[in-house]
This record gives structure tokens, C-alpha cells and sequence, in this order.
């Protein structure tokens, strides 16, 4: 009798960043084009599960998700409790930039939802010549309303606030067990680490007068579920018509974790944006 | 489509008591809320995860922690079996971006309780329907 293994393998890498080494876990699995997933707000890479266990992503695309400092498993640096933390764009990007790099990925496919979703715009704007396209979940130019005090004040129970502050960001529609798991994964954030993952969402992250300095270099698809009240379909639609290269999909029946909170759904819309960006590496001609 | 009369707010009590998970994660939620449907207001006692009692006789002498005050059309939205987007969480109904519903008071209580409460409040979405509501005797 053998036991049932998932596909998925966790590593630990020594990120090399602003003078500092951060020690960065990360879990892979599959061959093919390097697909770099980034995670949510003040939670970590288990999100990903179902799309790096999923053969028909994994047989084309070595998929990789990490946990940014201070989430999962990957410690927050020395010296942590003397800071306030405060995720911020220039950061938040370039630390997804030397992460690719310290693992060699050439070109990867960059998917993050979310915080996640918000970074690929700058990715777009600063970082054009390094990756090969950009999957933006929940994603739009500015999404204030969520660097709120409650999220961090010694009086709330910190898991619990911040679990259930999203659970309503999930769909209705999808199934019980995976947004209690996505739950799950909210109510175990360090204190202050999801108000600070908050800062870049909700405040260093306006992109309204940056739209149309992204070149359209780089193919972005920019993915929102109807159930999202943080970034309304809206909200990604119109950043969406102001970003060229850039293609909006409006997800029916899910909400802010399509990954995590309904990956059956999430996989319809998915596979077809990873199959034009397989089809464009069989076509390299397009100069 | 929910009344929100009284018999409506007895059915709800009813099935808030009646649920066996807000007995373990409602042990700590005790106190005194304000719900709003439009102009039609109730005080909520809720005592260690069970609504003890609904009162809709109230004064400004009728203390409360926190109200959660939303237009009719909202809460009948949100007590929709299945609610349409935008509408499935008093969270996003009070989100900025939205202001569907107003949160006041003492909000901090309303935070340190919140998956009890919202747990509760998604209970009117097993409220009978209005018929069977009739039957039951008021007690608001």
C-alpha cells in the first residue's frame, strides 16, 4: 500500500534583497514555463493547492507560488517587532523580481490575485523586458476602503477580524469547504501583517494616472469575479480599458479568491488565458 | 420576501437559537445591538450567542453597542437564499466603496464579535417563508 502523494514540492531560498537575505519558502510543481503565483493579503501560498496539483496546468507550466516575508513560512527579517509594517509597492514588486531571480526563472508568467492582481500593473510598468505575460486577479487601479484599525487593534481577535472580514468577498455559489478553508488561511496571519499587506492595497497602490504608461509590451489579463466588493467587475473593467495589451474578463459566480474559494470555476476561465500564452511561445515570430 | 415584522424577527430568533454552531463560537457575544430595515428599528439582546429577546419598543433611554441601519431593499437583498453580488455580507453592504448599510456605535464590540454576528445574520436566510412566519405567535 503506497500512500497518496500531491505533486507539489516546498523549498526554502535565500532571497537576496536591499542588503538583507530573506529566507523565502516556496512550493512547485510541474515542467514547462515558469507560472510565478502570488498570494492575497495577509495570507500565504496554500492558496495556490489546487492549481499546482492541477495536471492540466503543471504539464505546461512550472508552477510556483511563494509566501512573501512575515507570511506561511517565510520568517519576517531581524527585527521585525520594532517596525510597523507597511507593504509598498517598490517593494512588493521588486521583491517579486528578485525572487524570479534567485531561482533563474527566465521570462515567467507572473499570476497574483488580489495584492497579488494590483502588483502585476506595476510589474507591467517597471519590469516589461523580465516577464512574459501577467495574470491579474481581482485587479483594478485603485482600491481604497481597507487599511482599517480593527484589522490590527489589540481588542479584536486578529484571526478572526480578519478572516471574516473577507469571507463576504467569497461567492455564494461556491462550495462551503473551500471558502472555510480560504477562512482558515485568513485567521492565521501574523498581528498587523494583513493591515500592512493593506497599506499597498489600499493606499501606496493608485495607479489611476499610470494606466497608460504601461506600454502593452507585455499581454496582461486582468480576471475579476462578480462577487468581489473590494474590486468590483467594474472597477477592473475600467482600469482594463485605459491599459493596452491588456484583456478583461469578468469571472460569473465567483468572488475575490477564485483559486482558493471555487478552483473548478476558476479553471474555466483560467485555461483558456494560459492557452493563448502557450499558443503565443509556439508563434515567436511576433515582433 | 422578508417582512421584517415581528413575526418575521421571532422566526429569525428561532433559528438562531436553534443553531448548534452559534452555541460554540457565540460563547463570548453578549450584548445589546440596533438592526434598521428602512424606519423600522429593533434592539437585539444577544447573550452568550443566543438572542434572548427582540424589542422594537425603544426610547432614547434604550441603550445599544452598535446599529447596523440599512434600507429595506438592502437587508431584503441580503436575506435572499442566495444574495446577488454586493449584497451577501453587511461588511460589503457597509464597505466605503458601496454604503449600502451604516455601521454606528460602538463598532469595536461589533468587530470583537464579528463571526458570531455575521454568522447570525446569515441565519435570516433560513427564515421560513411568509407563511409559515403567519402561523407563529409575536413575542417582539
Amino acid at each position: 500500500m503506497s500512500a497518496t502523494h500531491e505533486p507539489i514540492t516546498g523549498k526554502y531560498v535565500y532571497v537576496p534583497y536591499g542588503g538583507y537575505e530573506y529566507r523565502v519558502f516556496y512550493e512547485e510543481a510541474g515542467e514547462g514555463i515558469p507560472l510565478v503565483c502570488l498570494h492575497t493579503a495577509g495570507t500565504d501560498s496554500r492558496e495556490w493547492r489546487h492549481q499546482l496539483a492541477d495536471p492540466d496546468i503543471n504539464k505546461n507550466f512550472r508552477v510556483i507560488a511563494f509566501d512573501l516575508p512575515r507570511h506561511g513560512k517565510s520568517i519576517p527579517p531581524v527585527g521585525f517587532e520594532r517596525e510597523e509594517y507597511r507593504l509598498t509597492a517598490k517593494f512588493y514588486s521588486e521583491f517579486v523580481m528578485a525572487f524570479c531571480e534567485a531561482l533563474e526563472l527566465e521570462k515567467p508568467v507572473i499570476m497574483g490575485s488580489s495584492m497579488g492582481g494590483n502588483i502585476c500593473l506595476h510589474l507591467a510598468l517597471n519590469f516589461e523586458e523580465r516577464v512574459r505575460a501577467l495574470i491579474a486577479i481581482e485587479a483594478c487601479d485603485y482600491s481604497p476602503g481597507w487599511y482599517i484599525s480593527w484589522l490590527e487593534h489589540p481588542h479584536v481577535h486578529g484571526g478572526e477580524a480578519c478572516a471574516t472580514s473577507v469571507f463576504g468577498l467569497m461567492a455564494p455559489q461556491s462550495p462551503e469547504d473551500y471558502r472555510w478553508e480560504t477562512w482558515w488561511y485568513y485567521s492565521q496571519g501574523g498581528p498587523g501583517v494583513f493591515k500592512g499587506d493593506l497599506h499597498f492595497y489600499s493606499v501606496d497602490h493608485d495607479f489611476r494616472e499610470l494606466n497608460d504608461k504601461i506600454t502593452g509590451n507585455v499581454p496582461i489579463y486582468f480576471m475579476t469575479g462578480v462577487y468581489d466588493f473590494a474590486c468590483t467587475p467594474e472597477m477592473t473593467q475600467q482600469t482594463a480599458d485605459k491599459v493596452k495589451g491588456s484583456e478583461c474578463i469578468i469571472m460569473e459566480e465567483i468572488g475575490h479568491f477564485p483559486m482558493c474559494e471555487n478552483p473548478e470555476t476558476f479553471k474555466k476561465y483560467l485555461m483558456p488565458v494560459l492557452e493563448k500564452i502557450l499558443a503565443a511561445e509556439r508563434e515567436p515570430t511576433k515582433a | 420576501m422578508a417582512e421584517f415584522d415581528s413575526r418575521w424577527m421571532n422566526a429569525w430568533q428561532d433559528v438562531v437559537n436553534n443553531d448548534a454552531t452559534l452555541s460554540l463560537i457565540g460563547r463570548y457575544f453578549t450584548t445589546d445591538f440596533l438592526i434598521g430595515f428602512g424606519e423600522k428599528e429593533y434592539r437585539v439582546s444577544v447573550r452568550e450567542g443566543r438572542i434572548e429577546r427582540i424589542t422594537d419598543n425603544l426610547s432614547i433611554e434604550t441603550p445599544w453597542s452598535f446599529a447596523l441601519r440599512a434600507p429595506r431593499e438592502s437587508w431584503e437583498r441580503f436575506a435572499q437564499k442566495v444574495p446577488p453580488p454586493m449584497y451577501n455580507d453587511v461588511w460589503a453592504m457597509a464597505h466605503p466603496l458601496h454604503g449600502r448599510l451604516k455601521m454606528d456605535g460602538d463598532v469595536k464590540v461589533m468587530w470583537q464579535n464579528i463571526r458570531a454576528l455575521t454568522w447570525m445574520l446569515a441565519r435570516m436566510r433560513e427564515v421560513p417563508d411568509h407563511a409559515v412566519v403567519e402561523e407563529r405567535a409575536t413575542r417582539v
